[in-house]
């Protein structure tokens, strides 16, 4: 009766999400895709309604905001399709899903598409 | 031959019965319990993942023919049992609910609450431990449907209160919350509060499957329900019209959204039974939920007849499901409940699960 759903081949889903180093996190994805992100980066790109207005869609972050030294305090899964993290400069609002944390991807090959 | 032999050649043959959807045999499944051979009688309990199981019965057939074949087989007994498996999670709320599952529309009038109130009867009458939680906050309907005066729920504890209880059900409802015939006046952001309470507040007991009766549309309730509570998957239901299937449609994609696994899609008051010349009348065109389902690659899970004896049931406090346990309807309601419950079965079986309970510390 049940095929494979739609949803799991088009929307990889985040087998092992782990800290490699200070500054960088890595997912393993459910379709062997590894993923590495500069924390930093992925402060930048807080998805927050306080980070990107809500209205124009425009980022509210400007390059030089947010510091060198930014870290993750604690990450969550937030039910079945996103992380919450917790900044060390307070922010805590940005729910990234996973299908905005594969649009991030900063591996080799996604970075040459 | 000895008994030994006999029961080994009994796991051999059970190992060609397979469970249609789990796609696997039934032995490498632990599905074989307290197997015995005394003197060429045998005996076994097949331990199902939910008492709601579709092919129950086709299971049963098939193990005892393929036993009973057995040269030196006096005579087969199997017991057919059910232990329902927990959807993985460990949140620190409903820790005694082992499934839940959500009952969606995107539009509203569809019979939601009412195949919602049906569909929990059906399971709890297939031997499940069943909650219903009416999480329509605006309109909720299910203590009418089931008949439970308003009343408020009885504390116990700090903090905690206990469901409402009628058919075996355990039910809560924002409508216990008012005085009768009041409406609930509330901002966007008590609702959530009030889930909340639903969800950690409520002395559930234990489980089989708790069954959810969301508002409709794409709201509030339903991203709090899909952040905080583990659901282990979502029917949408849905009438056969267009005007209803275009918002069915977004349902749909809000649950892929949010990544909670499809049940499928059930269609309501798919037809009309002419008490005077027992035809079937379609009143609200035809198939539509049947090509949803197929244009998702979700299951369909039948068709529902609009009959009086739906509506009486509704008004009456008296669901169908209990009232008239043959009708056309209460038939779809139980297949309802076999697939459901089968469904959920087949996705913990699925080896890809996302982790629901994930948390890191960073070391900085």
């Amino acid at each position: 009766m049940a095929e494979k759903q739609a949803v799991d081949s088009n929307h990889p889903s985040p087998k092992k999400i782990f800290q490699i180093d200070a500054r960088t996190l890595g997912i393993t994805w459910n379709d062997g895709h590894e993923s590495v992100y500069p924390v930093k980066m992925l402060r930048e790109n807080c998805p927050c309604a306080h980070c990107i207005d809500e209205w124009s869609g425009e980022r509210r972050i400007k390059p030089g905001d947010i510091s060198d030294t930014i870290q993750p305090v604690k990450l969550h899964s937030v039910g079945l399709y996103a992380i919450q993290i917790a900044w060390s400069d307070g922010h805590d609002t940005g729910l990234y899903s996973h299908e905005l944390l594969r649009r991030l991807c900063q591996c080799p090959a996604c970075r040459g598409k | 031959m000895t008994d030994q032999d006999l029961q080994n050649q009994i796991i051999q043959v059970l190992k060609t019965v397979k469970d249609p959807d789990l796609n696997r045999d039934i032995v490498s499944l632990g599905f074989v319990k307290n197997l015995t051979v005394t003197g060429g009688d045998v005996k076994f309990d097949v331990e199902l993942t939910t008492p709601a199981c579709p092919v129950k019965d086709q299971l049963k057939t098939e193990c005892e023919q393929k036993v009973d074949a057995i040269e030196g087989v006096k005579a087969v007994s199997v017991n057919m049992t059910a232990q329902v498996r927990s959807s993985q999670h460990s949140q620190p709320i409903l820790t005694c609910v082992k499934n839940i599952i959500a009952v969606a529309s995107g539009k509203g009038g569809v019979g939601k609450s009412t195949i919602s109130a049906n569909l929990a009867v059906a399971l709890q009458a297939s031997g499940a431990k069943v909650g219903l939680m009416d999480a329509d906050i605006y309109g909720p309907s299910i203590p009418q449907m089931l008949g439970i005066p308003i009343s408020p729920p009885k504390a116990v504890g700090e903090n905690k209160f206990l469901p409402h209880e009628k058919y075996g059900l355990k039910v809560v409802s924002a409508a216990f919350l008012t005085k009768e015939g009041q409406p609930l006046m509330l901002r966007g952001p008590m609702l959530g509060g009030i889930i909340q309470q639903f969800l950690q507040n409520v002395e559930w007991g234990e489980l089989d499957y708790l069954v959810i009766d969301m508002p409709p549309g794409t709201g509030d309730v339903q991203l709090t329900l899909t952040q905080r509570a583990p659901l282990s998957g979502a029917v949408v239901v849905t009438t056969p019209q267009d005007v209803s299937l275009i918002d069915a449609d977004k349902g749909v994609k809000m649950f892929q959204q949010v990544k909670v696994p499809m049940l499928g899609i059930v269609e309501n008051m798919s037809y009309f039974i002419c008490d005077g010349c027992n035809k079937k009348h379609e009143i609200f065109k035809r198939g539509g939920g049947r090509a949803l389902a197929e244009r998702f690659k979700v299951p369909f899970l039948g068709e529902v007849p609009l009959l009086g004896g739906v509506v009486e049931g509704g008004d009456s406090g008296v669901p169908i499901m209990i009232s008239d346990t043959n009708s056309p309807a209460s038939v779809a309601y139980k297949s309802l409940a076999g697939q459901v419950a089968a469904q959920i079965s087949i996705n913990q079986a699925r080896e890809d699960k996302v982790d629901a309970n994930f948390e890191l510390a960073w070391k900085s």
